[in-house]
C-alpha cells in the first residue's frame, strides 16, 4: 500500500516537472507564426547562404523584443510583432521559410549574427562606418531621428538643457557617443533595453531618455505622462544587418528592401506601425537616403 | 597582445574611472555589511528569544533573495513608493545588506568556537550580556573567521559587477568596459575588466592575509 502510495508521488512528481518544461519551452525567446505576406518565392542556389536557409527551411531574425513599435513582444498576442517583424516576414515569405524571431538587443545583436545564431539583424540599428567593420548593411529600410524624451511637467526643452541631468539610452546604441558629444556634461546612463530606460523615467530615476523617435514614440504610446521634444538632432538610417562579406546575401536582402518598399508593403508597414500614431506633417515616405549617404553620417571617429 | 595594451592605454581615463566607482561601491558596501553583520551575529547569539528570532529572518530573508532581485526592489520598488532613493544608494545598501547576512553567519559560527565557558566565566564576574560579547567573546570570534571573511569580501568584490549591469546602471568596471567594447568592437576590454576585478581582489587576500598573521590564534 505505501509503496503504491510513493510510486504515485513519483508520477506526479514527475508529471510536474514534465509541465515546468512545457511551459518553460513555450516562454522562450522565439515565436513562430505563419501568416505570410504575399510574395513570389524565388529557388536559390544550395551553395548560397539562402539556399542553405531554404534547405533549413527556417531563417533566423534578430529583432527587439522591448521596442514598440519596430519589435516587440505583444502581451495580448504572445507573439512579437512591428515594423522589424513585418520586414523580416517579407524576407521569408521571399524565401519561402519560417520566420524564426529571436531577441536581439543593441549590445548583443552584432556578436548574435558574428557567431551565426542569427542570419539577419532587423534591430533598429543605424547604418554605422564602425559596424560596417564587422558587418554588412542592407539599404536603408527606414529613417529615424534622434529625439529626447522627458516627463510633461520637465524643465528640459532643449539639447542643451540636458547638461547636468541624467540621460537614458542603450549600451552599444549610437547615442552613447552622439550624447557624450553633443553635451558632455550630461550624465549618461547605459542600460541593456530600452524597456528599462522606460522604467527609469516613469520612476523618475533619469531626467530624460534619448534614442530614435520611433522607440520614444513607442513609450508615449505606453504612457501619457511622457513628451517629445521634437529635436529631430540626428538622422538615423535604419539597415538589416548580414553578415560580414556575403556578397550573395546582401544583393538578395537590398532586393527584398527595393521590392518591400516598391510594392507598396512598406507605405502599409508604416501606416500600421507608425503612421497612425504620428499627426500627418510629421509623416515620412520610404527613405531616400542611399547607403553611403547613410555610413558618411556616422563616421569612424579616428 | 599589442592591440590589447593600445586598447587599455587609449581608454585607460575610462577603464580607471570605472574601477575607481567600483572600489568606491566595494568600499561602502563593506561597511554596511561588517556592521550590519556583526549586528544580526550578535542578536542571533543574544540570549534573548525575541532577538534570536529577528537575526534569523533578517539572515534567511538577504541570503534567499537573489541580490539582482534584491537591488530592484531597493531601487524600483522604494522608488514607486515613492521614496526618491538614488541608484548609488541603492546598489551599496543591497550589496552591503546582502553581504551582510553571509557575514552574520560566519562570525555566529565563530561565537560558537569561543568555549561556552568563557561565556560563563565572564558573566559570573559580573560583565553585562553585550558588553561580554564585546570585550571577551567578538574579539576573539572575528580571529578565527577571518579567512572566512576574506572569502566574503573577495565575493562581494565580484558581487558588485551585478550592480553595475542591472537597472541602477552604475558606471562601474564592467559597465566602462562594456562601453569600450561597444565603441572598438574590442573584445579585449573584457580581459582588462577581468584584470581590474583582480586588482581589487587581489588586494583583498592581501589584506587578510595580513590580518589573519597579525591576529593569529597562537596554539
Amino acid at each position: 500500500m505505501q509503496r503504491q502510495d510513493r510510486r504515485w508521488r513519483l508520477i506526479a512528481i514527475a508529471m510536474m516537472v514534465f509541465a515546468t518544461l512545457v511551459l518553460a519551452a513555450c516562454g522562450d525567446d522565439e515565436e513562430e507564426t505563419s501568416d505570410e505576406p504575399d510574395v513570389e518565392v524565388e529557388e536559390f542556389p544550395a551553395d548560397t547562404t539562402m539556399g542553405e536557409i531554404q534547405e533549413a527551411g527556417e531563417i533566423n531574425l534578430g529583432v527587439k523584443f522591448d521596442v514598440p513599435p519596430f519589435g516587440f513582444n505583444n502581451p495580448q498576442s504572445g507573439e512579437v510583432e512591428g515594423f522589424d517583424v513585418d520586414l523580416g516576414r517579407y524576407i521569408a515569405a521571399r524565401l519561402g521559410v519560417e520566420p524564426v524571431f529571436r531577441e536581439a538587443n543593441s549590445d548583443n545583436r552584432i556578436p548574435l549574427l558574428v557567431d551565426g545564431t542569427i542570419d539577419l539583424i532587423l534591430s533598429t540599428m543605424t547604418i554605422t562606418e564602425e559596424r560596417d567593420l564587422e558587418i554588412d548593411f542592407s539599404e536603408p529600410y527606414y529613417v529615424a531621428n534622434g529625439d529626447v524624451l522627458v516627463p510633461t511637467d520637465s524643465d528640459i526643452a532643449s539639447l542643451e538643457d540636458l547638461a547636468g541631468n541624467t540621460v537614458c539610452t542603450a549600451i552599444g546604441s549610437t547615442y552613447q557617443s552622439t550624447i557624450k558629444d553633443e553635451v558632455p556634461d550630461a550624465e549618461l546612463r547605459l542600460v541593456d533595453g530600452y524597456s528599462e530606460c522606460l522604467e527609469l523615467i516613469q520612476t523618475d530615476a533619469v531626467d530624460a531618455v534619448s534614442t530614435d523617435n520611433v522607440i520614444l514614440t513607442g513609450m508615449v504610446i505606453q504612457d501619457d505622462t511622457l513628451e517629445l521634444l521634437d529635436l529631430d538632432y540626428t538622422e538615423e538610417p535604419y539597415g538589416v544587418g548580414i553578415p560580414d562579406g556575403d556578397a550573395e546575401m546582401k544583393e538578395f536582402v537590398d532586393e527584398s528592401v527595393t521590392q518591400f518598399i516598391d510594392d507598396g508593403t512598406w507605405q502599409e508597414t508604416y501606416d500600421e506601425w507608425v503612421g497612425q500614431y504620428i499627426p500627418e506633417e510629421q509623416q515620412q515616405g520610404p527613405p531616400e537616403i542611399t547607403l553611403d549617404e547613410a555610413l558618411a553620417l556616422f563616421p569612424l571617429e579616428k | 597582445m599589442t592591440d590589447a595594451l593600445n586598447l587599455l592605454t587609449e581608454n585607460f581615463g575610462d577603464f580607471a574611472s570605472g574601477l575607481w566607482v567600483t572600489a568606491r561601491i566595494v568600499a561602502v558596501a563593506f561597511v554596511i555589511a561588517m556592521v550590519v553583520g556583526t549586528l544580526v551575529a550578535a542578536f542571533r547569539v543574544a540570549p534573548v528569544k525575541a532577538l534570536q528570532r529577528i537575526g534569523g529572518v533578517y539572515v534567511e530573508v538577504f541570503r534567499n533573495i537573489p541580490l539582482l532581485v534584491l537591488l530592484l526592489i531597493l531601487f524600483i520598488g522604494v522608488r514607486r513608493a515613492g521614496l526618491p532613493i538614488s541608484a548609488w544608494v541603492a546598489g551599496t545598501m543591497g550589496l552591503g545588506l546582502y553581504t551582510a547576512a553571509y557575514i552574520a553567519e560566519a562570525i555566529r559560527s565563530g561565537v560558537f568556537a569561543v568555549g561556552k565557558g568563557q561565556i560563563e566565566a565572564a558573566l559570573s564576574l559580573g560583565l553585562t550580556y553585550p558588553r561580554a560579547l564585546r570585550r571577551i567573546v567578538l574579539p576573539q570570534a572575528f580571529r578565527t573567521v577571518i579567512p572566512t571573511l576574506g572569502s566574503l569580501i573577495i565575493a562581494m568584490v565580484k558581487n558588485s559587477a551585478i550592480v553595475g549591469a542591472s537597472l541602477l546602471a552604475l558606471p562601474d568596471l564592467l559597465k566602462e568596459s562594456r562601453v569600450i567594447q561597444s565603441e572598438t568592437a574590442q573584445t579585449e576590454a573584457f580581459l582588462w575588466a577581468a584584470a581590474g576585478y583582480l586588482l581589487l581582489t587581489i588586494s583583498v587576500t592581501v589584506l587578510f592575509r595580513r590580518l589573519e598573521t597579525r591576529y593569529a590564534v597562537r596554539r
